[in-house]
């Protein structure tokens, strides 16, 4: 493959640019290593900027909260990440591998391999098993099928769902053990890095908490943790939190500073 | 994604939608139906005629001369000599009509003289009793055959033991020696069909040594227009005919110029069928293709999150036009097998439409090739109307299509 690695194994670590921020007790390399990134959308109303200028680098094993209230370009970042979008300019290394310059075919790929996503409103197929709904990342790569069946297992065990629901349509299942099931679809293929967009939005204050253990628990098992809200009562859960205010990525001082200026508010910065 | 993650996610897809994908098929199982009906009715149609006449041998040419100049079994001879390389069996004919007698009750009979090999190639099966030898055609022997029907008009309930008895044909008698199965058509009880060496009937009852029809038996049934013509040239020749005489007096028929004339005959009718069934099977794409896409935005967020988990553009193609084919696929076999059933409500209606005798049946005929081509044509009718919903679902957006409402 143009990517360099295949659909079955995990990517090699890759460049080795030191992070700006590096966290406690992880690696030295950063797995997510964004460099003045530009989102810039063309509309009939003209250009709109969701992004200006964002570095960002997360290193392995942190579980990184970017915080932001709606229109601040949290999701554009996520989706950024995700390689769900491209950026207008500016550089993103995955594991050291320069999205920019990938197909739409080879950014799939890395999709169903490197990344796992967790999505505010769970995103599960109602038609399928809980089983096969983990097992959905896995169908878009050359893992076998005896194989598949034996991670989803596995990934199920890890978010702490009981057996006796692997056989439950995914719409027999309450909110909290939904949210499970997608943290262990986004599991499954072993990624590089999870994002988790909103996970606890649609979910009671109790069960949210339960999902962020859940998190936490992974995160203590070595994994990558991006999650995105605008709770920053979440943020507590994490390692480390991240602001982002009109397109821009601030840390947690130079968020303080911004809202001393602005009269405690936060607004008007341009 | 694997060939059988494809067929997996399809099945479960359309199963999700039971009721509408049903609906939407109904316009190709409509359109396969007629198709399949059609073709079945037709070519039972064809084989029902063609057994009737007794054309199911297609290397069959018959000469039938009403000149002057009559046929003698010398001119026979000499045409076997002359077209060995022609025919193989080459047979005489001459009927006449007269007062047949059992020893209980008397019947118009229809008398056929000819040689023993007539039963073999007119596909006459013999069902009771055996045929004149070869010997008793030359010895000119009092044996006869009856049709099955004629022996029942002669002898009622007794016509299982018709072998052995006598026949009364003007001041002779004859040994019924067989019986042969229905032949022709439905000529009531008041009648009767007698087979006997054609020297038996020109000695006996015709006193007559000319021939009316010649049945002759091709080697082979490659180059039967060529082995008419020629035929047809050997005649005039032998008969010293001119070109008006011959035009006039000559008929040289294969069973193949029958055949062909009446596959005309239906392919007019099914040329007429193959345009209401594509009008219906167009209709039944378009139904597909609205239904594909209603699909397709019904499904958006599930594109989106199937991009979102590492799915192609071209694993979104793939899965949403299988699903059409699936679609149009099962529509077609359904039309199948409704189409193939429903023939033979149909056959019913067209013995009485067509006049078809009381003995005849038409038993539909509906061969692979056709079951192949319609089958190729339900997948190319998914592929045609399936490609655009598919093409759009793998054109969206992930993330516009993630945050679909």
């Amino acid at each position: 493959m143009a990517i360099g690695y295949n659909r079955t194994t995990p990517a090699p670590t890759g460049g080795q640019v030191l992070g700006a921020h590096p966290a406690p007790s992880t690696s030295s390399t950063p797995v997510i290593d964004v460099r003045n990134v530009f989102r810039i959308y063309e509309s009939a109303a003209g250009y709109f900027t969701a992004l200006r200028g964002v570095s960002l680098q997360v290193m392995r094993g942190e579980f990184l909260c970017i915080m932001g209230p709606s229109g601040s370009g949290k999701s554009t970042l996520m989706n950024t990440l995700g390689c769900l979008d491209t950026p207008t300019s500016g550089t993103y290394l995955l594991e050291g591998l320069d999205v920019s310059t990938l197909s739409d075919d080879e950014l799939a790929e890395l999709r169903a391999t490197r990344l796992g996503f967790v999505f505010q409103s769970f995103n599960l197929l109602p038609r399928a098993t809980v089983l096969r709904n983990v097992m959905l990342p896995l169908t878009y790569t050359d893992i076998p099928k005896s194989e598949r069946t034996k991670r989803a297992v596995r990934a199920l065990t890890s978010v702490g769902l009981p057996p006796e629901y692997f056989d439950h349509y995914s719409n027999e299942l309450s909110g909290g053990q939904m949210q499970r099931v997608a943290i262990a679809r986004a599991l499954v293929n072993d990624p590089a890095v999870i994002l988790a967009d909103e996970p606890t939005g649609n979910l009671d204050s109790a069960t949210g908490e339960m999902v962020l253990k859940t998190f936490v628990r992974l995160r203590e098992a070595g994994k990558t943790i991006v999650l995105i809200t605008h709770d920053p009562e979440v943020c507590e859960w994490g390692d480390r939190t991240m602001h982002i205010r009109d397109g821009c990525l601030l840390s947690d001082e130079e968020e303080r500073a911004v809202v001393e200026a602005h009269g405690g508010t936060g607004r008007g910065r341009t | 994604m694997k060939a059988s993650d494809l067929v997996y996610e399809t099945v479960s897809a359309l199963r999700a939608n039971r009721v509408r994908s049903l609906l939407t098929i109904l316009g190709v199982v409509i359109g396969i139906s007629a198709v399949i009906a059609m073709t079945a009715l037709i070519g039972g149609i064809k084989m029902s005629l063609v057994g009737e006449m007794g054309l199911s041998q297609a290397r069959l040419v018959t000469v039938n001369y009403w000149g002057e100049r009559k046929i003698y079994m010398n001119d026979l001879e000499a045409m076997a000599k002359d077209l060995s390389d022609d025919y193989e069996t080459i047979l005489p004919m001459a009927t006449t009509s007269t007062n047949v007698n059992s020893a209980t009750k008397g019947l118009q009979g229809s008398i056929y003289g000819t040689k023993p090999a007539y039963f073999e190639v007119m596909n006459l099966n013999i069902v009771q009793g055996q045929c004149f030898t070869e010997e008793d055609y030359e010895d000119g022997d009092q044996l006869v055959l009856l049709d099955e029907l004629g022996a029942k008009n002669l002898f009622g309930s007794e016509a299982a033991n018709a072998v052995g008895k006598t026949l009364r044909i003007g001041s002779s008698e004859y040994r019924i020696v067989g019986v042969v199965e229905k032949s022709g058509g439905d000529r009531g009880n008041e009648s009767v069909n007698v087979y006997m060496p054609f020297t038996t009937l020109s000695q006996r009852i015709t006193a007559s040594n000319s021939i009316e029809t010649v049945f002759a038996m091709a080697r082979s049934e490659e180059d039967m227009d060529g082995v008419a013509t020629r035929t047809k040239q050997w005649f005039i020749k032998r008969l010293s005919l001119t070109d008006e005489m011959a035009d006039n007096d000559l008929w040289v028929t294969t069973s193949k110029s029958i055949i062909d004339e009446l596959n005309t005959m239906m392919s007019s009718f099914q040329a007429l069928m193959t345009v209401v069934a594509s009008v219906s099977l167009v209709v039944g794409g378009i139904g597909i293709m609205n239904m594909m896409l209603t699909n397709v935005t019904e499904r958006i967020r599930e594109i989106g999150l199937r991009k979102a988990l590492g799915a192609r553009a071209r694993d979104i193609t793939r899965q949403f036009l299988l699903e059409s084919i699936f679609l149009t696929l099962s529509g077609g076999i359904i039309g199948i097998v409704v189409g193939y059933f429903g023939s033979y409500g149909i056959a019913g209606l067209v013995v009485n439409a067509l006049n078809m005798t009381s003995g005849s049946s038409v038993t539909p005929v509906l061969d692979l090739q056709t079951m192949l081509l319609v089958t190729g044509i339900c997948i190319a009718i998914g592929v045609v109307f399936g490609y655009y919903p598919a093409r759009q679902a793998a054109k969206l957006d992930p993330v516009e299509s993630l945050h679909y409402q």
